[in-house]
């Protein structure tokens, strides 16, 4: 007698191969889509039990089995790619031309400028962000004046789920949409745009920009929340962080002024997901922007960004930037690529070797194929290191 | 009228309940207690509708230990009472009931215990005749509605004879099925209280009332249940009816009697088969059973659910085996008749058939066929929380800030009709992981907490209902408090015993007599206990699961949230709607929604029902109770709500 | 003049969901019954069942002595059914090829149905079990008539009066006035009767 085994229902299976191995990065794609998945503080929670298959939250977690290459295909020119930070058309060091922009950004404010322009000049009609650090637990915000933009700059050192917002503002009367996203963001909304294209929502097809930003690894806010208190920091007391290159510190910009908490604390609250990522650079955006921290020139670079365009639209957005003098470029400094490759090739062998003791296998890397060329470029790199010692 | 002052001798149909109520009443009877229970509750409710024409004292006690401390009190003073529980309330009252036989009693007192074989409203199959024989009381079951009403009365003469409780023990099939009755006189005078207390204590009629000294009482009290043998040896309550030389002797009790009389006539077996129907069941009278069985050696006992019966019937034939001789017993211990669940005439007549050999003939095969065709058909009908009961919205939100907490908390549940949420975990939405006797939600959430020292590090929450706070919480609530067990205490105030038909209990103002009384106010009881206490509305879906999560955050201390919502069955409510609901069929995106149909499939409303050939949602208007929560769960906000003009 | 039973004991079961005045129903046929001098043995559960399940009132009725309130299986003569799903089920249990049924159409869907773990059985299904079943059987929109009178538990009334015109019992218009003459006012025997009257026409 024929006896099928009944399939595990999508949300089932994100439960078991996600959110219970820890992978879950928080970026917001499996929320908002439906009732039964929320985002509390930054935890994925599941409400109720939902028993369809093929969801759309299986689908777009980019945490789930990915077919990599056929992505990379879809979305980049073949000869751009490089496999260490993905497409690259383009690099620069950039910053706004607006210094009041400036001062209010991280860095060189180039992810705000690009957005106040690519709104301006009506090729998108809304962005989303994360919301300002006010609020020490960022979310997604839907924004579309220069103002709001500007409040909400500066990096967010917890996950922000925008993914969440996009699925949850994108509607028939929101137009064309941009996004700034982190690197797992950006993987999800890559995801959903190889969909079918019958599904009703077609949402995804109003999105214009992914704009990527850097990301080395994000904290768990249990843990730094614990932390802070620990170093008697009180959270609403924090305007915002930042990592100064060279010294072993996460620098605090506090009501009270400047604290410093070692490094090594940090460490100790990074959300675990981060430590199975392989992508320092955004590799499935449009345009990816960084700080443009290297070495000893840090007071100087610090008001700079490091910009990668890797397709025809990221192209043409920072050549209106440019022309419309919102955005200064020039040339990067020699040996800043080589850097920039040097890190994003550490943070892949670090996530790999993570993932393998993980799933105690090579032949078992999670939600990575290991048919993909390029992780096998870096499995290869890790067994002949292997071999050397 | 209140049929139950019908006048003597008409024929009236009265539930067994009413039998036994009017029984009292013809006896003379002057106070009332109880707790709602079922298969046991209308025996007060309908003292209580003619307690005044009778000048009665009927109550409703917090729960069964203090109903019958009441009793026992009217029974010092002199006057007749009865105190009516299910089989779960002879435990909570055994300890007063231990020592009450011991001290004997004056006024005739009667425990009235209405039993739920197979339970069909509780979740045990307890019994308590075993308090009888443990306790040594006399116990009487009534085989008919007829002896409901007299069998009553007699107890009361009886225990005012021996000058002891007697218990008198009912079941479902008895207390709630209704037969023809024939009434009695009731009687014109009525008795004044007088508590005499002067006397010796060793002088029971006329000194304090106690227990001691032990031995000496213990010795009165045995003696007291042999003068009861003697009374049971010739009363009319135990009779035999059928051949004079049967093939097989049944010996039976209680509404058994009338399946296995059915059980007779169903095989054709009443020229060999006698059946000796016991009304007194304990103590058993050996020269009453000498008699009747030396009949046959075959002997058959229905009864249920436990061997009570059959093993005392046991234990009289082994003393007398000279004299009748050895006989072959068939009943649960042998496995003739099933040892659990509540019996009927085909279970009898099964068991019945195989020891006489005889087959009952039943349906054709055709038509079995046919019936086994269409039961494939029916599909199950799972009970579920009304239309407009705040529990499902509480457990909502329960379930949510568990979700959100995210460390695999869980609630310990108790007794009313939010059980179900633990009996059908679907509409408890899985939240409810222990469920056990009134007030047990508590004490175990109370361990649990502390369990955190052996590495159980979840939020523990607890459930219970307004009317089984005052019944047993109290305590748990105290220790948990006084132990420093952190707990999440939720009461699911509805304002009423709802599960058992909206008897009043101390959080109301009003009595079991409709008489304007003072209320008890849970808040501040939990307050004065040291607890931090807030209420909410539990329609109210998101304030009510924001307070949840932020006390489940909070180490600690002990925290009560009270989820106050009138129940939506009850009276007071006069079915009247507060919102009018409709579904949008523009906005229902219906099986397209991606939702999963979280309205119908989760929320389990009866009348949130799925159109089938729409496939979309749709509210059933005729069940709809009006409340709104529905209208927070939809994603599309496809589920309209509009204020009803009542 | 006393009208005789058909048959002695007649068995008769009422069945519904719990709150659909399965209880009222067997009340108000049993106090015809008895006053008529029949001695009625009536088996009942009001527990939890109450709370959206299957409900069932077994009537006994005999000219002769009081009989066991539970009705052995297969022994059924007349169900009376405030909901048609639960009119199979019942004669599922109690049905014998003399059984007659008399069932209300209007559905009210177990919330197993609704949740989609289970299928309702069609109109077509649930007749022609009926008549494979039943020596006679009665569909009638019983709460349909209730509606219209302004109150839909009406339903089990007009149930009542369609039984009367069945002939099957020994009770009439008359009877029912009585009986309900005995607790209800004025405007509410008003209203019963003509539910009553609502029934017996659909026969």
């Amino acid at each position: 007698m024929a006896f099928r085994a009944k399939k595990l229902s999508s949300q089932k299976l994100l439960k078991k191969g996600v959110l219970e191995e820890e992978l879950c990065t928080g970026c917001g794609a499996c929320v908002g889509l439906c009732p039964y998945q929320v985002i509390y503080h930054d935890r994925t929670v599941q409400l109720h039990y939902c028993d369809l298959e093929d969801g759309k939250c299986y689908a777009f977690c980019p945490r789930t089995p990915t077919d990599l290459s056929a992505l990379r295909e879809l979305l980049f020119n073949s000869d751009d790619l490089t496999p260490e930070i993905g497409a690259v058309k383009s690099y620069y060091f950039s910053r706004a031309a607006d210094s009041r922009l400036r001062a209010s950004a991280q860095h060189g404010g180039t992810v705000t400028a690009l957005m106040e322009l690519a709104l301006a000049e009506g090729l998108i009609d809304s962005a989303i962000v994360s919301s300002c650090s006010q609020e020490f637990l960022p979310k997604g915000t839907v924004v579309n004046e220069k103002a709001a933009l500007r409040n909400n700059a500066g990096s967010k050192f917890t996950v922000s789920p925008t993914v969440a917002a996009f699925n949850q503002s994108v509607n028939d009367k929101s137009g064309q949409i941009g996004v700034v996203a982190t690197p797992c963001q950006a993987l999800a909304l890559a995801k959903m745009k190889t969909r079918p294209q019958e599904d009703e929502s077609g949402k995804i097809n109003q999105l214009q920009l992914v704009i990527g930003l850097y990301c080395g690894w994000t904290l768990s806010a249990e843990k730094f929340t614990k932390l802070l208190a620990q170093n008697s920091i009180a959270l609403n007391s924090l305007k915002g962080m930042d990592i100064p290159a060279g010294k072993n510190i996460l620098e605090l910009y506090t009501n009270n002024g400047i604290r410093a908490v070692p490094f090594d604390d940090v460490q100790a609250c990074v959300r675990e997901s981060c430590r199975y990522c392989l992508d320092s650079t955004a590799e499935y955006a449009d345009i990816s922007v960084g700080s443009a921290r290297f070495g000893n020139d840090w007071e100087e670079m610090r008001r700079w960004n490091q910009l990668i365009v890797r397709t025809a639209k990221g192209k043409e957005l920072v050549e209106l930037a440019v022309k419309n003098g919102a955005l200064e470029i020039r040339e990067a400094p020699a040996d800043s690529l080589q850097e920039l490759k040097k890190a994003a090739i550490e943070k892949k062998n670090t996530a790999l070797k993570n993932i393998i003791r993980k799933s105690g296998s090579t032949k078992n890397l999670l939600y990575l194929d290991r048919h993909d060329p390029i992780v096998q470029k870096f499995l290869k790199n890790k067994a002949s290191d292997k071999e050397c010692r | 009228m209140s049929k139950l002052l019908s006048t003597a001798k008409t024929e009236v149909l009265f539930m067994g309940n009413e039998a036994i109520a009017r029984g009292a009443l013809e006896a003379g009877l002057s106070v009332a207690t109880g707790y709602p229970g079922t298969p046991s509750s209308e025996v007060i409710e309908t003292l209580a509708a003619v307690a005044k024409e009778r000048k009665l004292y009927v109550e409703w006690s917090t729960n069964e230990k203090v109903a019958l401390e009441v009793a026992a009190a009217a029974s010092f003073a002199g006057l007749r009472s009865m105190c009516v529980m299910k089989q779960n309330g002879v435990n909570v009252a055994s300890d007063f009931l231990l020592h009450l036989t011991a001290s004997g009693t004056r006024g005739g007192i009667v425990l009235v215990t209405c039993e739920d074989p197979g339970a069909l409203s509780s979740v045990n199959e307890g019994e308590s005749r075993y308090f009888a024989r443990m306790l040594e009381i006399p116990l009487l079951e009534p085989a008919n509605f007829q002896e409901a009403k007299d069998l009553t009365k007699w107890a009361f003469e009886l225990s005012e004879k021996i000058r002891n409780v007697v218990i008198l023990r009912s079941v479902t099939r008895m207390s709630h099925a209704s037969g023809n009755v024939i009434c009695g006189k009731l009687p014109n005078k009525f008795r004044a209280a007088r508590f005499v207390y002067d006397g010796l204590i060793t002088d029971p009629l006329r000194g304090p009332v106690i227990s001691t000294p032990v031995v000496a009482k213990h010795t009165l009290q045995q003696k007291k249940l042999k003068k009861a043998v003697e009374l049971f040896e010739d009363s009319p309550f135990n009779s035999y009816s059928g051949p004079r030389h049967p093939e097989l002797l049944i010996i039976t009790s209680s509404v058994c009697y009338l399946y296995s009389r059915e059980a007779l006539g169903m095989l054709g077996l009443q020229k060999r088969v006698g059946i000796l129907k016991l009304g007194c069941t304990w103590p058993l009278s050996a020269k009453l059973l000498k008699k009747y069985l030396r009949l046959t050696d075959k002997i058959m006992i229905v009864e249920e659910v436990l061997p009570f019966l059959e093993e005392n019937v046991k234990i009289v034939a082994a003393g007398m085996l000279k004299e009748i001789g050895i006989k072959t017993f068939y009943g649960k211990m042998d496995g003739t008749l099933p040892s659990v669940g509540e019996l009927n005439p085909d279970l009898v007549v099964h068991a019945l058939g195989k020891i006489m050999k005889v087959q009952y003939k039943s349906l054709t095969e055709s038509y079995m066929k046919e019936i086994k065709k269409i039961a494939r058909l029916i599909p199950d009908r799972e009970l579920t929380f009304c239309p407009g009961c705040p529990h499902r919205a509480s457990f909502w939100s329960i379930n949510t800030a568990l979700q959100l907490d995210g460390r695999g908390g869980f609630v310990c549940g108790d007794i009313g009709c939010y059980a179900m949420a633990a009996l059908f975990p679907a509409i408890g939405f899985n939240t409810v992981r222990t469920l056990h006797s009134m007030g047990s939600g508590t004490g175990l959430a109370s361990g649990f907490a502390k369990l955190s020292a052996f590495g159980l590090d979840k939020p523990i929450l607890a459930v219970c209902g307004d009317s089984t706070f005052y019944h047993a919480v109290i305590p748990a609530l105290i220790n948990a408090q006084h132990n420093r067990a952190d707990i999440t205490f939720i009461v699911l105030d509805n304002a009423g015993t709802a599960m058992t038909g909206f008897q009043p209990h101390p959080g109301l103002a009003v009595s079991a007599m409709g008489e304007s009384v003072p209320d008890v106010d849970i808040a501040e009881i939990c307050s004065a206990i040291g607890a931090k206490v807030a209420i909410s509305d539990p329609f109210d879906l998101e304030g009510t699961s924001r307070t949840l999560t932020s006390f489940m955050a909070e180490s600690g201390s002990l925290k009560v949230l009270i989820l106050r919502q009138i129940c939506a069955l009850s009276p007071e409510k006069k079915g009247k709607k507060k919102y009018l609901m409709q579904v949008d069929e523009e906005l229902c995106l219906g099986e397209n929604c991606g939702c999963n149909r979280l309205c119908t499939r989760i929320f389990r409303c009866p009348a949130l029902t799925w159109d089938r050939i729409k496939k979309k949602a749709a509210v059933d208007e005729v069940i709809c109770a009006g409340c709104g929560v529905c209208y927070s769960i939809c994603p599309q906000k496809a589920i309209m709500r509009t204020e009803a003009t009542n | 003049m006393k009208k005789l039973l058909t048959k002695d004991p007649t068995n008769i079961i009422i069945t519904g969901v719990g709150g659909q005045g399965n209880v009222l129903a067997s009340r108000v046929l049993a106090g015809m019954l008895v006053s008529a001098g029949y001695f009625v043995t009536i088996g009942e559960t009001f527990g939890m069942s109450q709370r959206g399940g299957s409900v069932m009132s077994h009537l006994r009725i005999s000219s002769k002595s009081a009989l066991s309130p539970q009705i052995p299986q297969g022994r059924a003569d007349i169900i009376i059914a405030l909901e048609p799903v639960e009119a199979l089920r019942v004669l599922v249990k109690y049905g014998n090829p003399a059984v007659a049924v008399l069932s209300n159409s209007r559905v009210v869907y177990p919330i197993g149905v609704i949740t989609g773990d289970f299928v309702y059985p069609s109109l077509d299904e649930i007749e022609s079990a009926l008549e494979k079943l039943t020596t006679h059987s009665w569909l009638i929109d019983a709460t349909g008539a209730a509606v219209e009178l302004g109150n839909p538990v009406l339903g089990n009334i007009v149930l009542i009066g369609a039984l009367a015109n069945t002939a099957m019992l020994p009770f009439d218009r008359h009877s029912f006035e009585r009986e309900i003459a005995k607790d209800m006012s004025a405007d509410m025997r008003k209203l019963n009767l003509a539910a009553f009257d609502a029934g017996a026409k659909m026969i």
